[in-house]
């Protein structure tokens, strides 16, 4: 590419940022004053500690759950994975708040696994373990299609030498399948990370309290208006951008060593 | 012993080979692109499954039912050196050993392997790489040796020592050894007893080399022989 193209591309590139950037500009509209007070800013900080603490509850699960069936998926026969894929899209296609309803009926006191589980002390509306359920729910599906095309990129010429040399199936997946899917995995998780950790609709139905970020941001709105939700929403770019830039970080790391 | 008898069916064609191979031997797979030398070795490595057919190594039975891979006391070289990226070459060599021992040394010091040992695998040329899958192969000690054109695309230079290192190791350590080629040059060299020649998933001829040389079975066999 000559440096010609290569300026004008690089224009194009800056536009189409600038436009998927646009948005943020309405953090400067005229509204007045932001709102920091006590009375925003303690369920604000609250806020922030739920939606990390609980949305990193539910990574854990989704990571444990998620890879060994995405590794069962990536073996599959053709027929069989696109079983798995309509699955996994179900609860992706869903709308949040449908998916909110439908988790908040099946998991409630009337549902059989919400009642079932209530004999344990476990509430399964407007509670943590809700707020994990449903984030478990959201993020699933793009974090397994993610991790499923990641395993899909490892050459099966690779694992089925590591085999030849005498590994065992899973001594495979850890020492080649893993180390080699590790970063397509690293992105699936970052992808089902910022999903989660920005889910309204399905949370709102199935645990308004404990209150997370996207939430509190709905209770500021209503009770103060924008003022209040514009510092929440700073707040809320700067935890929740991290963790999925690193990995990006990482990534252009590992494919320029 | 060796003892396969492979039917795999392939949209084009069937192959339907039987061979035998003693212990310590060395067999050549030889024909044209297409006639199923790899289907066949594929099939003994485990890497396809036969549709019909047995394999018997010893008394071991590898087909059927199917021995998985990671049973198979056997080293399988193909085309692409198959070298984990994310290892060093240190860590490739010793993939399949429990811990580094003499023997690694030996291989690192006759393949010529000192000055790549701690470079990434993914940083070492074509040749290297070839150099560095054979020891990682050896480095177990298989019985049965495997060998799917593990030298093309090289320059005759590296051929010739790959060539060379391999006829050593054989004759140091006796292992068996099957090899496919569609170089006759490179055949005789790793297989001088002879060969087996295939044509559209049959064997067409078997014998010594003189005989496949003299009287040819086939047109193409006599193409194949013939100099460029």
């Amino acid at each position: 590419m000559n440096t010609n193209r290569r300026w004008m591309a690089r224009a194009g590139a800056t536009f189409f940022a600038l436009a998927l950037l646009y948005p943020l500009t309405a953090l400067f509209a005229r509204i007045g004053g932001w709102q920091w007070s006590d009375n925003v800013r303690g369920p604000g900080v609250s806020s922030m500690r739920v939606s990390l603490l609980l949305t990193g509850c539910a990574m854990l699960i989704i990571l444990a759950i998620g890879t060994p069936m995405a590794a069962y998926i990536a073996h599959c026969r053709t027929r069989e994975r696109l079983l798995w894929q309509a699955v996994l899209l179900i609860p992706i296609l869903l709308p949040p708040l449908a998916l909110g309803i439908l988790l908040s009926l099946a998991f409630g006191p009337y549902g059989a696994v919400g009642a079932w589980l209530e004999r344990f002390g476990i509430v399964m509306t407007n509670s943590a373990p809700a707020f994990v359920c449903t984030q478990v729910y959201v993020g699933m599906g793009y974090y397994v299609l993610g991790a499923v095309a990641a395993f899909d990129a490892v050459p099966l010429a690779l694992q089925k030498q590591a085999a030849l040399l005498g590994l065992t199936p899973g001594k495979v997946f850890l020492r080649v399948t893993l180390p080699l899917s590790r970063l397509g995995l690293a992105v699936a998780l970052s992808i089902a990370w910022v999903r989660t950790f920005g889910e309204f609709g399905a949370v709102v139905v199935t645990a308004y309290y404990p209150s997370g970020m996207p939430v509190q941001l709905w209770v500021d709105l209503q009770s103060f208006g924008l003022p209040a939700v514009m510092p929440l929403l700073v707040v809320f770019l700067v935890v929740a951008l991290p963790l999925p830039w690193l990995v990006h970080v990482l990534a252009q790391r590992r494919s320029l060593a | 012993m060796l003892k396969a008898h492979i039917i795999k069916k392939r949209r084009e064609m069937t192959v339907d080979v039987s061979l035998e191979l003693a212990s310590g031997d060395a067999l050549g797979l030889f024909g044209g692109s297409g006639a199923g030398k790899t289907t066949v070795l594929a099939c003994i490595a485990g890497i396809e499954e036969p549709d019909d057919g047995f394999v018997q190594l010893d008394d071991l039975r590898l087909f059927p039912p199917s021995l998985p891979l990671h049973q198979r006391p056997l080293g399988y070289l193909t085309q692409d050196a198959n070298l984990f990226p994310h290892l060093t070459v240190s860590e490739n060599v010793r993939f399949g050993v429990a811990e580094h021992n003499e023997w690694i040394e030996t291989l690192r010091e006759h393949l010529r392997l000192g000055p790549l040992w701690s470079a990434p695998a993914s940083r070492i040329s074509g040749g290297q790489a070839r150099r560095v899958s054979l020891a990682r192969m050896l480095a177990r000690k298989p019985p049965l040796v495997l060998l799917d054109e593990p030298f093309a695309g090289l320059d005759r230079q590296s051929v010739r020592e790959l060539i060379d290192d391999l006829v050593l190791w054989r004759q140091t350590l006796g292992f068996s050894m099957i090899a496919v080629d569609h170089q006759a040059e490179v055949l005789q060299r790793l297989c001088p007893r002879g060969a087996i020649v295939l044509e559209g998933g049959r064997v067409v001829q078997q014998g010594a080399w003189s005989d496949l040389y003299t009287a040819p079975a086939t047109p193409l066999l006599r193409s194949l022989l013939s100099p460029i």
